[in-house]
């Protein structure tokens, strides 16, 4: 691998002879990026076909013409407007909520100094690390205890899931503010709550909107707490929803209809990504190397 | 700048109490029909449905439409919950904690055996409305015989737990044009099977489709044909496959099948790419072991989901082939039999209602309705099968004590997906010899 | 500073709560749990009999669930390899002053945003299929013969290479954050002392990102324990024994399946015990093995 690495961070004009000792790279990546495209083009095609056309291999040739339907019937028939609208609901009230309970934390976590500030700190980040298996059971028993359900229980696990992280998050952006805005503050008589929700919060906007990226992505595509959580159709979010399609085609047979689907269910994250691919990678890279 | 917080918080209880009562949006509480207020049977009466399907699957559409002329007819209310498949794993946990529920959808299996402590016992509601006359008895006698077996150690006998939905049916599932073409009658011997098989392979056709997720059904059956199914089953809890002469026999049986090319190119496949050769393979495969919903989704795809009714197969049914040698008292003529039935909580305060309600979904117009709109077998036998189901219900009456899934191969919890995939090789060819299999099975315990 | 508790208490109450609900007491709930028999996870604490170390026994003794341990470790060390290998390789292309660096890093985070569900639908009904699936066609072209990728000895491995496909690229994402914090002029000095490209990327790019390396193979480990969805999604009928781990043996235990139905929520609980403990030691280890404060830079 070490052969592709020729040239290193150098700035400088464009040379042919550079571009050419480049090319392996250049061929690598494409290769890779060329097959993501496949994937793309063939679901694409495949969501255009009828069931009988992905059986035989022939999604390519739209024999049969483009199937527009398969939409119609995926959003309508298949439930997808619901799964689309819960995982719309979860995921926005979560990024919502998430804020409003990690920015103070992260705020006064990471500016004042009191009794059990470290041991929170080091709470979030092992929060971080555990393993979703090891919480869920004692989770399921009490929402059936308190006969918790709905789309209400999800929410509230997904905001509960996404605190540690946002607020480990957001506790380097805060500590890195000046101490004057606070001083300012203090000498024109704001109290530190208003401080906070008036001067401090709007500074770290950017790092908010990052996690937010971050954290609506997360929710939208999450699997394992909707599989044991979302107990009926009306409340299942789009990952879980997928997959019912997929075991229900069993016996329906919609294939069309469930790479239609799929495209529903991957739009709105592409079309987020193609805006805001920077923003997302910036959070990945974020959260990663403090995580 | 408390308030702040406050207001805050408060927006987003709202945002919450909202998404909350949203929630009707995809499920189906229809109100009772105002019409029929009054003078319903069961006014005021409310009733709460957890339904194995969707509310997108036929299945599903035809139980709303029968649930709302029942509500029509009655004047009572009921909701249903669409759970989808996964709701045998919320079952247990939800009945155990009371939540509300008056009747729900599963496998008559999962119903006498897991959940038989939270089920009413419907035998004087059945005595009272004749039930015994508009269902078949090997459903309702297995169910009692397990419910009696798992209630074991306790008091009481057995009782009748549910009421039977969706029967099934398992045997051989052939294109009944194909065997006309190549001029073969349905075996009922396994020699007569090879037989069969060969002169469909010389007219050019694969005989058997075989998808992995079934291959356990296939051997299951033939390995009960040898030892009969609770053999199958002890053998699976405890091992000591090798010392069983029936088991490498049965596995040898298989070897010479596969050996024979009698499979379709590519058996065992993955789910459903196998099966879909009875209506797209070139050559086109004959026949397939399974249930009876196959022929349903084998026509989907034939008929490009009923654009084209007139591809549909022409399907028929054998029981599987007996075999020679088998152990003494074994039932060389046992059919697989299963069935989603519906079950009403002992707890429910509309046991009478529920039932009723039961009776009306599993017989007459709506029981017709289901099996025709979802191509399977109707609960009630004075309703006529669709003909996509020929031969079923013949299998269903002749029944007297019905092989269960996997012929007991599924016995041992543990080690189920191991033997699965032991028996999904010995279709591959992994094992040259019958003893090489019982070995490899041997070798889990 | 009195007058600010209050305001501190406020501010931290929601948070601490959370952690509280959702971990704290989950957590030594899950472990109590672990060695006590219970059957169903509702089951209250008056139905528990206490076991001992019995469900470890039982999960230990169990083959399938050695099997799914065994799955596990080769998606941790043959997928670690194959996906920390590409996602390095593609770090090293991308920012050794390529164009279109944007559009490429984009486009290999990718499959990152996809739901794993529709990836998966797309691998086994597509790439793998025997009879037109892309890669049989692609041996087709070489005059190769085509296999069942989906047969059981192959399946795992199209499992595996499936989920590591989707997860280069957030790998690399962090390996080319850590390869750009490396100060520019180091290089500059090692051309002058005459090192080459090759001599650079092994004493130099590679040590620099010791803490990189760390922090990946830590979510590589976190990840692989909770391994759940692809293994759901190339056995969507019932578990198979080739594509099984430990979470879907959990999910299986504590819920039953199809065509088994007894429930062993004691048993879960062990089994998530164990796996809190993978993490833990990997955690620990990680940090032994490789100190952040190695290098500095």
């Amino acid at each position: 691998m070490a052969k592709n690495k020729d040239k290193v961070v150098y700035k400088e004009k464009i040379n042919w002879k550079r571009e050419a000792a480049l090319l392996p790279g250049y061929l690598l990546v494409l290769v890779w990026i060329i097959f993501t495209a496949i994937f793309l083009i063939w679901i694409l095609g495949a969501s255009l076909s009828t069931s009988k056309e992905i059986f035989t291999g022939s999604v390519f040739k739209f024999e049969s013409g483009f199937h527009f339907e398969n939409y119609i019937n995926a959003w309508n028939s298949s439930n997808v407007s619901v799964f689309f609208m819960n995982s719309l609901l979860y995921s926005i009230v979560t990024c919502a909520v998430v804020i409003l309970i990690a920015a103070p934390a992260a705020y006064v976590l990471s500016r004042y100094t009191f009794l059990g500030n470290k041991p929170i700190k080091t709470s979030l980040i092992l929060a971080m690390s555990i393993p979703e298996v090891m919480i869920i059971m004692p989770i399921y028993s009490l929402t059936t205890q308190f006969q918790i359900r709905g789309r209400i229980l999800l929410i509230i696990l997904y905001i509960f899931i996404r605190v540690p992280f946002t607020t480990t998050y957001l506790l380097n952006f805060f500590a890195s503010l000046s101490r004057s805005y606070e001083e300012a503050a203090a000498i024109d008589g704001c109290s530190p709550a208003k401080t906070f929700w008036q001067i401090m919060l709007p500074l770290v906007q950017p790092a908010i909107v990052t996690v937010t990226i971050f954290n609506f992505l997360s929710v939208w595509n999450e699997f394992f707490m909707a599989l044991i959580f979302a107990t009926s159709s009306d409340m299942t979010p789009v990952g879980v929803g997928l997959l019912q399609i997929v075991n229900s085609m069993k016996y329906t047979y919609d294939y069309g209809g469930l790479f239609a689907a799929v495209i529903i269910v991957f739009l709105p994250t592409f079309l987020l990504y193609i805006f805001l691919s920077e923003k997302i990678i910036s959070g990945v890279t974020g959260g990663g190397v403090k995580g | 700048m408390k308030k702040k917080v406050l207001s805050v918080l408060l927006a987003a209880a709202m945002v919450m109490s909202l998404a909350a009562c949203g929630s009707d949006g995809g499920g189906s509480s229809t109100s009772g029909d105002d019409s029929s207020s009054g003078g319903g049977e069961y006014d005021g009466v409310e009733l709460t449905y957890w339904s194995m399907w969707t509310n997108t699957e036929p299945q599903g559409k035809v139980l709303q439409e029968a649930v709302d002329a029942w509500m029509a007819e009655t004047g009572a209310k009921v909701t249903i919950e669409w759970k989808g498949r996964d709701i045998k794993n919320i079952l247990a946990s939800s009945l155990e904690a009371n939540d509300k529920i008056d009747l729900f959808e599963d496998d008559y299996n999962r119903i006498t055996h897991n959940l038989y402590k939270y089920v009413a016992d419907l035998t004087d509601l059945a005595d009272a409305n004749g039930y015994a006359d508009q269902s078949f008895q090997v459903f309702n006698d297995q169910a009692i015989a397990w419910v009696d077996e798992a209630n074991e150690g306790s008091e009481g006998d057995g009782f009748l737990p549910c009421i039977t939905e969706q029967p099934q049916a398992g045997g051989v599932f052939y294109n009944a044009d194909i065997f006309a073409d190549a001029g073969v009658e349905a075996p009922t011997t396994w020699a007569e099977m090879l037989d069969v098989c060969q002169k469909l392979k010389d007219a050019g056709y694969a005989p058997m489709a075989l998808d992995s997720t079934y291959a356990p059904f296939f051997f299951g059956y033939h390995l009960a044909r040898y030892i009969g199914q609770d053999t199958t089953a002890t053998l699976a809890k405890e091992g000591g496959w090798s010392a069983n002469p029936g088991v490498a026999q049965a596995a040898d049986d298989m070897i010479e099948f596969v050996k024979a090319g009698y499979l379709v190119d590519g058996a065992p496949d993955e789910y459903p790419n196998s099966q879909n050769k009875m209506a797209l393979g070139d050559p086109q495969a004959a026949m397939v072991v399974c249930a009876n919903y196959v022929t349903a989704e084998v026509n989907n795809v034939a008929t490009s989901n009923g654009a084209d009714e007139d591809a549909a197969l022409n399907w028929g049914l054998f029981n599987y082939p007996s075999v020679d040698g088998a152990a003494e008292g074994v039932d060389q003529t046992a059919a697989y039999a299963g069935a989603n039935s519906i079950a009403i909580t002992n707890y429910s305060e509309n046991q009478e209602a529920a039932f009723d309600l039961a009776t009306f979904i599993t017989s007459g117009e709506y029981d017709q309705k289901m099996a025709d709109t979802a191509s399977q077998i109707p609960a009630d036998p004075s309703n006529k099968a669709p003909e996509s189901q020929n031969g079923t219900v013949e299998v269903l009456n002749a029944a007297t004590s019905p092989l269960t899934w996997n012929m007991g191969l599924n016995e041992n919890g543990d080690l189920m997906s191991s033997i699965q995939e032991i028996v999904v090789k010995l279709y591959e060819g992994e094992y040259a010899t019958g003893a090489d299999f019982a070995a490899a099975l041997d070798a889990l315990y | 500073m009195k007058k600010n508790r209050g305001f501190i208490v406020a501010f931290v109450t929601p948070c601490a709560l959370s952690l509280i609900i959702m971990y704290l007491y989950p957590v030594l709930r899950t472990v109590i749990m672990s060695f006590f028999g219970i059957e169903s996870v509702t089951a209250s604490v008056s139905e528990w009999s206490f076991n001992g170390v019995a469900n470890y026994v039982k999960i230990f003794g169990s083959p399938t669930f050695q099997r799914a341990m065994t799955n596990m470790l080769l998606i941790w060390l043959v997928g670690g390899i194959i996906v920390l290998a590409f996602a390095l390789l593609f770090a090293v292309i991308l920012t050794s002053g390529i164009r279109f660096k944007k559009f490429f890093r984009a486009a290999i985070y990718l499959p990152n945003i996809i739901s794993a569900v529709a990836l998966a639908t797309m691998w086994i009904q597509y790439i793998y299929n025997q009879d037109y699936g892309l890669l049989n066609q692609f041996l087709g072209l070489f005059g190769l013969e085509g296999k069942n990728w989906l047969g059981t000895d192959m399946k795992f491995w199209a499992m595996l290479f499936a989920f590591c496909f989707g997860a280069v690229g957030y790998y690399m994402l962090i390996f080319i954050s850590g390869i750009e914090r490396i100060p520019a002029d180091l290089y500059e000095a090692a051309t002058i002392d005459g090192a080459n490209k090759v001599q650079q990327f092994y004493s130099m790019t590679l040590p620099l990102l010791k803490s990189i390396f760390k922090t990946n193979i830590t979510f590589w480990s976190v990840n692989c324990i909770t391994f759940f969805l692809w293994s759901k999604m190339f056995a969507p009928v019932s578990t198979e024994a080739a594509t099984i781990v430990p979470v879907v043996y959990l999910y299986d235990t504590v819920f039953g399946t199809t065509g088994n139905v007894s429930r062993d929520a004691g048993a879960g609980a062990a089994i998530g015990v164990t796996l809190a403990i993978f993490v833990a030691i990997i955690y620990f280890v990680m940090n032994k093995l490789l100190k952040d404060d190695d290098l500095e830079f």
